[in-house]
């Protein structure tokens, strides 16, 4: 086991990944109960991440492969979706929460495969009959874009040209049109445009795809969409495409208020 | 979208911790062109540093609880997980053997909070300007490590100098680094 002194002197050097591996292995035991040389390792990490940090372009279509690859990595788990700690709260707090939700789902692994809910409507509104499931991972739908590149006019423009596109209009409750969406017969998509109501800065609306009968999340639209887009990579079109007002962040299900639905 | 600017990235790393698909999404349109340059600087090579950016997200969507918002940044977090990956493959004879030399320019990207993203520049270009006016054999020490991968015991047979001259060398230039940084106010390099 090495000692503090020697664990001291190449603290520098395992900030740097400069050490061998088993040196880097001895010392990592070592800061784990040294708290002096752990925050000594950990400035220096940070010092020596300035030194790496520029930014370059990203390539075209990085996210797109990472995205395809989030499900297919980790099976759902159902997990209610716990309050947001405000912007800015503590990182302590921040981390607790991390824990207690990796563990929340580690704990339940499997729960996500085949999970059916139903739309929580309004008040004093009926239940929706929408059976909804969770579609997993390796099935069908990834949502991809989201907040990377929002789709501007011209995109949109694009898309409404393209040959084989489909426009699905959204309604209310009361029959109107609230959205407008163009679909492409590659899997993309776009918000043409809405009308959707600002929501409160504590909820969100959320795009679903409904595939086989099932809700699939197509991602968070935010509180007061105008540019969204998004990349359906199954195999079998949705039937319909449903919004849902939920708690900022989104959810794994739809649970709350449906705001508007069409046919495909 | 626009609602995620104002999450702050330990938040954000809650919501991936939810598995949130747009959170991530946050996480990489903020700090992937970084992992992704620095993954590159070290690798020259564009098709190997896609796959160190791919792996690095990867795992914070598999392990978020891996980062600690208590003992530094998650660019930081991410940078190093970056590095430490790019250097695995430099030090992988395949890789050594298909490295290019690649003059791609880098470009500075508006990022999700210009404040943000300036401070993580600015402190980057003080890093930088202290490594260049550290004495050489420091500087090069240091260079050789970081950015070409080696190890300080390879780094000792390259300069044909003692291991202990090089962890010294390195030790000190770091030391040397921060101090600079502290004295021209940046705060960051502080702990």
């Amino acid at each position: 086991m090495i000692v503090h002194d020697d664990a001291g002197e190449l603290l520098a050097a395992m900030a740097l990944h400069a050490v061998e591996h088993d040196e880097a292995v001895e010392i990592e035991a070592h800061v784990a109960q040294c708290p002096r040389c752990q925050n000594e390792l950990d400035g220096l990490r940070e010092l020596a991440s300035a030194l790496g940090n520029s930014v370059e372009m990203l390539p075209e279509g990085l996210w797109s492969s990472i995205a395809s690859r989030l499900a297919e990595r980790t099976p759902r788990a159902a997990i209610a979706a716990p309050s947001l700690a405000p912007v800015g709260a503590g990182a302590a707090t921040s981390v607790a929460s991390v824990t207690s939700i990796t563990a929340a789902r580690a704990a339940s692994p499997r729960r996500g495969r085949s999970l059916y809910v139903g739309f929580v409507a309004a008040a004093a509104a009926s239940i929706l009959a929408l059976g909804i499931g969770l579609v997993n991972a390796n099935n069908h739908v990834v949502f991809l874009q989201g907040a990377l590149s929002a789709a501007n006019v011209g995109v949109v423009q694009a898309a409404l040209d393209t040959p084989g596109h489909k426009v699905v209009n959204l309604h209310n409750a009361q029959h109107q049109r609230i959205a407008q969406f163009v679909m492409l017969p590659d899997g993309r998509g776009y918000l043409v445009n809405s009308s959707l109501p600002v929501l409160s800065s504590k909820d969100t609306y959320q795009l679903w795809g409904t595939v086989n009968g099932s809700p699939v999340s197509l991602g968070v639209m935010g509180r007061s969409p105008h540019e969204v887009a998004f990349t359906m990579v199954s195999t079998t079109a949705p039937s319909a495409l449903s919004v849902t007002v939920q708690t900022t962040g989104g959810s794994l299900l739809p649970s709350k208020d449906l705001a508007a639905t069409g046919t495909v | 979208m626009d609602d995620l600017n104002d999450v702050s990235d330990a938040q954000l790393v809650m919501m991936v911790a939810r598995f949130d698909e747009v959170a991530l999404a946050e996480i990489y349109r903020r700090h992937g062109g970084a992992v992704f340059g620095l993954a590159r600087r070290v690798l020259h090579n564009g098709s190997e540093a896609e796959d160190v950016t791919q792996e690095i997200f990867l795992r914070l969507w598999n392990q978020p609880e891996k980062f600690d918002a208590t003992r530094g940044s998650l660019r930081s977090f991410l940078l190093t997980q970056s590095h430490a990956r790019a250097v695995d493959m430099v030090r992988s004879l395949s890789a050594r053997h298909r490295r290019e030399v690649n003059d791609a320019s880098r470009t500075a990207r508006a990022g999700y909070d210009m404040q943000h993203e300036a401070w993580d520049l600015m402190l980057a270009d003080e890093v930088q300007r202290a490594l260049r006016e550290l004495p050489e054999e420091e500087r090069r020490a240091i260079e050789l490590a970081y950015f070409d991968g080696h190890t300080y015991v390879q780094v000792a047979e390259i300069l044909n100098e003692p291991e202990g001259t090089i962890k010294s060398r390195i030790r000190n230039g770091m030391r040397r680094m921060r101090g600079v940084l502290i004295e021209s106010g940046v705060e960051g390099a502080e702990r």
